[in-house]
């Protein structure tokens, strides 16, 4: 079975797990655009990371035999700093026309603040100009009252319910979400947000429609791996084949088709992969054994 | 090569929408001058508007129009963005046009920056973007360092030898088969013949095979 992980920040993580995704059946990521942990204060800053988005990664996953598409936005944290946000909401344009930018996001609230509600709003308006879905976070603190603010806002704006995917669910916003009429993403974390058991309770209560699950791995403790993983556990507790592929595989492709910019037939046939023209030098391959795959 | 000729080759192959979309493409909402931002919209937009489909253009066609192009880079997003980049050579006075060809490149993405590398050598004065070919030669991504390394008479025409050096040497380290470098046997000269000879060195040193390029630069590499 093919796997997507529609949400993981691939620039912190090593070419092992790279390695490791590809070998569980991971095939399509979807890098969102987020923070990096230390806050940026040039917009510089930015455009360095939008570039390597659809540059340097996306290059780095297909050595790897991963396809690698983004989501481009301010996100909702640094959307409170004065300084940024006027510079980098004029600079989205240039990357959201992008090949592999299928969607508009993270976008949506951390702390609920008029400056997270103007980005909010604005990229909303840029979605729309560029036929884009949205991928919306969701706050981890007063995680309810949060997702309800997200989900109204949306409609305020009368952005269509179908092109929106909103992530980090829990059982409390995710019968809010599928009522909306939007898609519910589910970050599998080692410890925080949601885990595998209570998420094969989630698909046994709801089913498979308009639900996905990620791993959200970035640079803190988190685990690339987790979509295999609860994969796993969904079959060991019983939920069919169908239901699993519709999940991890047809969901998220259905999605962020809506961008017009996937490939169906393309993603279908297996990546291809060579790793002879990186022998040593500056690639990521250092000294190994290259591996060829057509 | 003016941008009509390589329009003319893509035309007949784009629905009438998107060639419309492409008459239009970078000029400004209010009339047909260039306008910056617009431009590198639909520098972007040109993957997806004209698409990765490799085109069956034969080498004699391209050849005819002043470009080399290994096949699976024959695409209509590859030739309209070079087509898109030589008419806005047409409309821009020089230091705005440097400035709109150094954005392309910077905020581009890798199927754009193989568009621009692919351009450099059709421009007027190509010399002038010389900075910005020696910094693509730097590129970790493959395919944008192929662009300006392969099937590109670029940097034998304008390379000092210490940069056209490192390509080449570059090259053999990453694999490409040097018949793709345009130029390395009037380009050739004694301090490429000394690198290779001491990357064969250091490779055979190390128990590793050496790559059988290296004998085209140094006929002693092989020993
Ligand atoms: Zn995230």
């Amino acid at each position: 079975m093919k796997l997507f992980d529609p949400h993981i920040h691939m620039t912190s993580r090593t070419t092992d797990d790279y390695q490791a995704m590809a070998a569980a059946g991971i095939v399509a990521v979807l890098e969102p655009a987020f923070w990096l942990g230390q806050p940026r204060t040039h917009v510089g800053s930015f455009e360095d990371y939008f570039a390597s988005l659809v540059g340097w990664e996306r290059f780095r996953a297909s050595q790897f035999g991963i396809r690698h598409f983004c989501a481009m936005a301010l996100n909702p944290k640094e959307a409170n700093d004065p300084n940024l946000v006027d510079w980098v909401l004029a600079l989205l344009p240039r990357y959201l026309g992008k090949d592999g930018v299928v969607a508009v996001g993270e976008i949506g609230f951390d702390e609920v603040t008029p400056s997270e509600e103007r980005c909010f709003a604005e990229q909303l308006e840029l979605a729309r100009r560029f036929e884009l879905p949205v991928l919306v976070h969701t706050p981890h603190r007063d995680k309810k009252r949060g997702t309800e603010r997200t989900l109204a806002m949306l409609r305020e704006h009368r952005f269509p319910e179908e092109r929106v995917l909103v992530d980090h669910n829990t059982e409390e916003t995710l019968p809010l979400v599928l009522e909306s009429g939007g898609w519910a993403g589910h970050s599998i974390y080692p410890r925080t947000k949601m885990d595998e058991e209570r998420m094969v309770t989630l698909v046994q209560r709801h089913g498979a429609e308009r639900i996905l699950i990620n791993s959200a791995a970035d640079w803190g403790v988190s685990d690339p791996l987790k979509v295999p993983k609860t994969v796993a556990r969904m079959r060991e507790r019983g939920v069919d084949e169908e239901t699993i592929e519709t999940i991890v595989w047809r969901n998220p492709v259905a999605f962020f088709a809506q961008s017009g910019r996937l490939d169906l037939t393309e993603l279908e046939k297996p990546a291809t992969i060579d790793q002879r023209e990186l022998w040593e030098g500056n690639s990521v391959l250092r000294g190994q054994t290259a591996v060829v795959r057509t | 090569m003016t941008a009509s000729h390589l329009l003319g080759l893509l035309e007949p192959r784009l629905d009438p929408a998107t060639r419309e979309w492409l008459s239009r493409a970078g000029a400004s909402s209010s009339g047909n001058a260039l306008d910056a931002s617009a431009f590198l919209e639909a520098f972007a937009m040109a993957g997806r508007r004209l698409g990765q489909k490799p085109l069956g253009t034969p080498e004699d066609t391209l050849a005819g129009l002043g470009l080399s192009l290994a096949p699976d880079t024959r695409t209509p997003a590859l030739l309209g963005r070079v087509a898109l980049l030589l008419r806005a050579q047409e409309r821009l006075e020089p230091e705005g046009y440097e400035a709109l060809v150094a954005a392309c490149y910077r905020s581009g993405d890798n199927g754009e920056r193989q568009a621009v590398l692919k351009t450099l050598p059709l421009l007027h004065h190509p010399e002038r973007f010389l900075a910005l070919a020696r910094d693509a030669c730097r590129t970790h991504v493959q395919p944008v360092f192929e662009a300006i390394a392969c099937e590109n008479p670029y940097p034998a025409a304008y390379f000092p030898e210490s940069a056209f050096n490192q390509l080449v040497l570059k090259a053999v380290f990453t694999g490409v088969p040097l018949a793709r470098v345009v130029g390395l046997e009037r380009r050739h000269n004694s301090e490429l013949a000394r690198m290779a000879a001491d990357y064969a060195s250091e490779r055979r040193a190390a128990g590793r095979d050496v790559p059988t390029d290296l004998t085209l630069l140094s006929p002693g590499a092989s020993a």
